[in-house]
């Protein structure tokens, strides 16, 4: 089992590189999806190797947000290209304007 | 072990792919793939109905979700060819590895009291006990929250239409 470990900490570094790099907001939304799953796996694993049954449902909570953040998020990425016919964090500069 | 092995170097292809790939239909659907993986493991790790919910929740809706927000997006109007800036590079290996780093050490100092697996309260039972006594308030916070979120969405996209038809008038 040891192994899943790695694979939640991989998931999750990779998510965070994944947002770091990519230009357009679709996937950094994606890539912050990717950690989610990471954590919820390592929530999982702990939950499997201490006994503690709370982590399982720490993990239902954490799916209610997730769901929750991409709704929203999607949303306000439909609401910007309506606005500013783009969805690339460089072409986007509401603060300056 | 082998199926262990086999799971994670199958999680860890389509997550590669969720990153590398360029088109963003193509890193969608590789997420999903990514997702049904993890709930493969979860069902292998005897968390049957967090398994269910995986697909469910997880693959079947969030993922359609991007899927549709693409259709309505003309994705393939942008350039595809950007320039990658280097000083986020190295940022981002520098955190990742701060980060693994950090990782490793709790994982291998800590290796006998991980790696032994305790199964005796994870049945459905107790979970769904746990979830609607001890847990009964942040429960019903979770479904305001998730009210919160649809209210929230429909005023998001509408109001800008609302701002247009006002505009139009004036």
């Amino acid at each position: 089992m040891s192994i899943y470990y790695y694979l939640s900490a991989f998931l999750f570094c990779l998510g965070l590189i994944g947002t770091i790099l990519k230009k357009d907001l679709i996937s950094m939304l994606l890539c912050i999806e990717l950690m989610l799953a990471g954590v919820a796996l390592l929530f999982i694993l702990f939950s499997k190797s201490t006994g503690f049954i709370d982590s399982q449902l720490m993990v239902i909570f954490m799916m209610i947000i997730s769901a929750c953040e991409v709704a929203i998020g999607l949303s306000l990425i439909i609401a910007l290209y309506r606005k500013k016919q783009t969805i690339y964090t460089e072409e986007i500069k509401i603060v300056t304007e | 072990m082998g199926v262990d092995i086999f799971l994670t170097v199958l999680t860890v292809v389509f997550s590669l792919m969720v990153v590398l790939s360029k088109r963003t239909v193509v890193s969608a659907f590789a997420l999903l793939m990514t997702l049904l993986t993890i709930a493969i493991i979860y069902f292998q790790l005897g968390t049957v109905f967090l398994s269910a919910v995986q697909v469910l929740v997880n693959a079947g809706a969030i993922a359609i979700l991007f899927v549709f927000v693409m259709m309505l997006i003309d994705l393939d109007s942008f350039p595809s060819s950007r320039e990658q800036s280097k000083v986020k590079l190295v940022i981002s290996i520098f955190t990742v590895l701060v980060i693994l780093g950090v990782l490793a050490l709790v994982i291998n100092n800590n290796n006998d009291v991980l790696s032994t697996v305790t199964l005796s309260d994870s049945s459905m039972k107790t979970l769904f006990d746990r979830l609607f006594n001890a847990y009964y308030l942040p429960f019903e916070m979770a479904t305001v929250l998730l009210l919160a979120a649809i209210v929230a969405c429909i005023v998001i996209t509408t109001s800008q239409k609302v701002e247009k038809e006002h505009d139009q008038i004036n």
